[in-house]
């Protein structure tokens, strides 16, 4: 007889627990799941794989506005423009030319139009060699004076790359693992008349180590 | 006493009468459904793994034939899971080929750009946030990890006076974290690359306390990644989704590198510091980086693991 009762008060006890424990699942009473703080996506503006600028090569092949290249809308053909020079041997930059800010060689010291374009021709670049370049060609020139860069850039070595590693004559023949390889020519990157890299916003910091609960949000600053 | 004359079944089981039968079953039915609601919880374990997914072999014991259903059955889930029929594809390593990254220092204007595209492409989790790749900001003149800022923010970078270190798996030719793994869900490939068979992972984390880079990641809850920003090409040691309890790294975009392509953060690089090849190959720019270039580290050189992974500096 003692043993059936203490059987039964088992079993009391236990469907009570269950019983309690379903109430309290379904109304979910034990520590609420706080999803966490959603952290918002990076701007896909950051993901884009293109260049920071567009060589003149780039804007013909996208067939955009070429204003800017066509120098006998002002200037008068087989006349030499003259360069001003201030007191402290700067380059006077006329009003037209606003947009050009130059910086190009250590303490602005290339601070001559014509030691990259060509005087008698303007809508031609000329390097000190005399060779006639075009403004597609304009790798050339930077190539002719700064030579250990070039060889760096011709290599792969300096500048953006993208496309397919695989540049061998085996990876050619096996086909399936080769693909195009492309190189930026110089000017997509840097700015001929200031080529040091102004500086930019950097994409957003980890989040993870700050992440935090809702609720102790305001409270992390007092420990 | 005796139990034979006494009608003992009617004094010994008085639960036969009807109250007592009514009675029992009503407390067995409550009990019944309390223990029914009381296993609610498991109900939201949706990603259950399935009984495939329990009984699937071991990566590198599986014949071309198994490979092929569990590549299904990936696909499958994560077209149930994120609703976009993604490419899942077993590369191998290629012959006579030995991958080595260059970054150069000189070049990294700490932008992070690389980061970002390494999460979009690898199909890391976005919230809790992972990332494969710390950029970590030094002063000049100096090369102390222990003080270096990963978390910066100014207006603009580079700043001046500081130089910017990325660092991500260093595709170690020694490494530790493999040394470590109990199960063997780690290992090295033929072309240099330290893989990760993300089903065959226990989740112990041995490998993040053994890495001296911090390259491995936990995921501690299910990996949140948008429909809309999920990469569909994927490769079974690469980007597929991966699920809670298991570590995951960088792998040199082994869904790109392996199908001849440049990594997502070589490609995004807006400074070209980054570079990526095949050693084996004289002409190949990683070659003739470490040729000709000042390759000043491999970082923590002195612990042996000898990285695939080389710092530069230009001039």
């Amino acid at each position: 007889m003692n043993d059936n009762k203490q059987t039964r008060l088992v079993l009391v006890v236990l469907t009570a627990t269950f019983a309690m424990l379903a109430v309290a699942f379904s109304l979910d009473l034990f520590g609420k799941f706080h999803p966490v703080r959603e952290i918002p996506l990076v701007d896909r503006e950051l993901l884009k794989t293109e260049t920071w600028r567009r060589s003149y090569a780039n804007l013909v092949s996208a067939k955009a506005e070429l204003d800017d290249f066509d120098c006998y809308t002002c200037h008068e053909k087989g006349k030499k423009p003259v360069l001003k020079y201030d007191a402290k041997q700067q380059l006077i930059i006329p009003d037209e030319h606003s947009d050009i800010v130059m910086g190009h060689g250590t303490h602005g010291r290339n601070n001559n139009c014509f030691n990259c374009h060509d005087d008698e021709n303007l809508e031609q670049l000329q390097p000190r060699d005399g060779r006639a370049l075009k403004f597609e060609q304009s790798t050339m020139l930077c190539g002719s004076c700064h030579g250990p860069t070039y060889r760096d850039w011709e290599a792969g070595m300096h500048g953006r790359t993208s496309g397919y590693w695989n540049r061998t004559k085996e990876g050619m023949e096996q086909g399936k693992f080769d693909g195009p390889f492309k190189k930026q020519d110089c000017v997509n990157c840097h700015n001929p008349h200031s080529p040091k890299f102004p500086g930019r916003q950097p994409a957003p910091p980890p989040n993870y180590l700050r992440e935090k609960h809702p609720d102790t949000d305001s409270s992390h600053t007092s420990h | 006493m005796d139990p034979l004359s006494d009608a003992p079944p009617t004094s010994a089981a008085p639960a036969m009468n009807r109250r007592g039968f009514l009675r029992s079953s009503a407390v067995f039915g409550v009990g019944a459904a309390a223990l029914a609601a009381s296993l609610k919880p498991l109900l939201e374990l949706k990603d259950f793994s399935s009984m495939e997914k329990f009984l699937q072999k071991y990566y590198r014991e599986m014949t071309p034939a198994d490979m092929e259903k569990v590549l299904t059955r990936i696909t499958n889930e994560v077209e149930r899971q994120y609703g976009l029929r993604p490419e899942v594809r077993d590369l191998k390593p290629m012959d006579g080929v030995s991958f080595v990254y260059a970054l150069n220092l000189t070049r990294c204007i700490g932008c992070r750009k690389c980061v970002h595209a390494c999460v979009n492409e690898n199909n890391q989790s976005r919230s809790p946030e992972i990332q494969y790749i710390r950029v970590l900001k030094m002063p000049h003149g100096s090369l102390d990890i222990e003080k270096s800022d990963h978390d910066y923010n100014p207006e603009k970078v580079p700043e001046k006076g500081f130089f910017y270190m990325p660092v991500q798996c260093q595709q170690c030719a020694k490494p530790p974290c493999v040394k470590v793994c109990p199960v063997h869900a780690t290992w090295q490939e033929a072309d240099g690359i330290v893989a990760i068979d993300y089903d065959w992972c226990i989740g112990c984390r041995y490998c993040m306390a053994a890495c001296p880079y911090g390259a491995r990641h936990f995921n501690f809850t299910k990996p949140l990644i948008p429909k809309d920003r999920l990469n569909p090409k994927m490769a079974y040691l690469g980007n597929r989704p991966r699920t809670m309890g298991v570590t995951e790294k960088c792998h040199f975009c082994i869904q790109r590198t392996r199908a001849g392509r440049y990594p997502a953060c070589l490609e995004v690089c807006p400074a070209g510091a980054r570079k990526f090849g095949n050693i084996l190959d004289p002409d190949s720019e990683v070659s003739k980086i470490l040729a000709t270039k000042r390759v000043f580290i491999q970082l923590k050189e002195d612990l042996g693991t000898s990285p695939r992974f080389f710092y530069y500096f230009d001039v």
